[in-house]
């Protein structure tokens, strides 16, 4: 087959039924192109050839014999490394735990691989889905594939790079205030951030209890759909896990976006914040594609930007450095510097900080449900600048907190980020969807929407073709 | 963040209050760090608006939801 590494994993499914393409022959190109390709971008911070070959001859047979487990069965994915495997180390790309073995695997790793997966590694990340990109860690930064001098977002920055870079059709990342969404459209891929508690994040290292979502990236929509279908599920080893799920979350996908009312949160990147000029006229004509595809699009007004990222931070300060605290006094120079910053932020903050921030949320919660009684999905800015220069410290300060991503880890609402354009400089520019809580289908139906219509999903890595 | 940046606040105020956080090696060894994280947090608070209802109930910190 040509293409190989393009494929979606939908693609590759069908492949296999139709004996076009084995697993074995899949697997063995993926580690191929990582092999070939790895040392431009930095994505994999441990790849596992042996087990996953293992691993594919394993499902080649079941799929020839007829034992089909579904459609990621023997697609080759990707783990951001603060997701535990058994009897691999989950490093979270920092020196503090570069010896933390994990006894069993995560639950999300263990659907996968029930449903036929086959994990060929771990992915790079910002350490401990905070402090990134940074070039003094154990590891080396992941780059962004469109241009390995510019910065692939992060925390999930691996996952990004490494789908962008053709080495795997599906990988898992984390967003804790936009670690899914922002790698995903900064290397022009797809990203979602379930409804908070959709998808178990037991066995996953914590950045911040109430904030922090697993979340599935590919090259498509569906293939996001797919992942979904597998990861989604009551754990009641996990608290925060929600009970009860629909399933089947590709089943809108090909009804297109007629009929649908979206709403767009003109506001966050006109007044609350000024968007840079590219990122704004792209949203624009995303808003202009929905309508042309038959929606009705009109603009809504949440809580002010500035507001929900400023609970968000609080939030994700106190509660980081609950868990980072013995580490930070015993040990603050086995940290980065910019997450030793970052976390060291919960030092100054008060007990009453952190109350006033979930008094906020719920308030906040509030006022997004109020929205959605008049619309169906939300049209929010993602990042409000293209990717900046990976080795520009000044300007990744200043564009970290310059997103549209964070309100919705506050809420807990689903969102969905994807490309929307290219800059003049040949940098991917995105869009955020966002759906009522448990509405994923509505949300997907909406991206798969837009991706018919725009064709940005076709466009490649210059260097990766 | 104002990395590289000297910070004039990594002095007594912050400083006392990074030691009674336990933070006494990482002030040591990194003073500028902890003082751009003091600013960190300072900004995200300032970004917050006042609370209006102080009696608004916060709990429980995050609302699950299960499916309809």
């Amino acid at each position: 087959m040509t293409d190989l590494h393009w494929l979606t994993a939908t693609e590759i499914a069908a492949a296999y039924a139709s004996r076009e393409l084995s697993p074995v022959e899949a697997v063995k190109a993926s580690l191929d192109r990582i092999s070939a390709h790895d040392s431009r971008i930095n994505a994999f911070l441990k790849v596992d050839g042996e087990a996953a070959i293992a691993a594919a001859r394993t499902a080649e047979k079941e799929i020839r014999a007829g034992r089909v487990r579904g459609p990621l069965h023997g697609v080759p994915v990707g783990i951001k490394d603060i997701i535990d495997m058994a009897g691999e180390c989950t490093t979270c790309h920092s020196r503090i735990l570069l010896d933390r073995v994990a006894r069993e695997d995560a639950p999300v790793i263990g659907r996968l691989r029930a449903a036929g997966a086959i994990v060929l590694g771990k992915l790079a990340l910002h350490e401990f889905a905070i402090g990134g990109p940074s070039f003094d860690l154990p590891f080396p930064p992941a780059r962004n594939p469109w241009n390995a001098d510019h910065h692939p977002g992060g925390s999930s920055s691996g996952s990004a790079a490494a789908l962008a870079a053709g080495f795997l059709p599906l990988a898992l990342g984390t967003d804790t205030g936009g670690s899914v969404r922002h790698p995903a459209g900064a290397c022009g891929v797809i990203g979602l951030k379930p409804t908070y508690g959709l998808v178990s994040r037991r066995g996953v290292f914590p950045l911040s209890f109430t904030l922090d979502h697993v979340g599935p990236m590919a090259r498509s929509v569906r293939d996001i759909a797919s992942a979904l279908d597998v990861i989604a599920g009551h754990d009641a080893g996990d608290p925060g896990s929600a009970a009860g799920t629909h399933g089947d979350y590709g089943a809108d996908i090909e009804r297109g976006a007629r009929g649908l009312r979206i709403g767009y949160v003109r506001h966050f990147h006109t007044t609350d914040a000024a968007a840079d000029p590219e990122v704004g006229a792209a949203l624009d004509e995303v808003a202009r594609v929905l309508g042309t595809e038959g929606a009705n699009v009109r603009d809504v007004t949440l809580p002010r930007l500035q507001e929900l990222s400023g609970v968000q931070r609080v939030i994700m300060q106190a509660e980081s450095w609950a868990i980072h605290d013995r580490w930070l006094r015993e040990r603050p120079g086995d940290y980065g510097r910019t997450t030793r910053i970052r976390i060291a932020a919960g030092a100054f903050l008060s007990a009453a900080d952190y109350v006033h921030a979930q008094q906020h949320r719920t308030r906040m919660i509030a006022a997004v449900d109020d929205v959605f009684r008049d619309v169906d999905v939300l049209l929010v800015a993602n990042s409000l600048d293209p990717a900046c220069r990976i080795d520009d410290a000044e300007a990744i300060a200043r564009t970290f907190p310059r997103q549209a991503r964070a309100p919705f880890n506050v809420t807990g609402h689903p969102a969905l980020s994807m490309m929307s354009g290219l800059s003049a400089q040949g940098l991917p520019l995105s869009v955020q969807f966002v759906g009522r809580f448990h509405d994923e289908r509505t949300l997907l139906r909406v991206g798969a929407a837009y991706e018919r219509a725009s064709g940005w999903h076709t466009k490649r890595a210059p260097g990766y073709a | 963040m104002m990395q590289g940046k000297t910070h004039p606040s990594a002095t007594t105020e912050v400083m006392l209050r990074a030691r009674a956080a336990g933070l006494d090696l990482a002030a040591s060894r990194f003073p500028e760090d902890i003082a751009a994280a003091a600013e960190e947090a300072a900004r995200a608070r300032d970004d917050m608006p006042a609370i209006e209802d102080v009696a608004a109930e916060p709990w429980p910190p995050m609302c699950v939801r299960g499916a309809p």
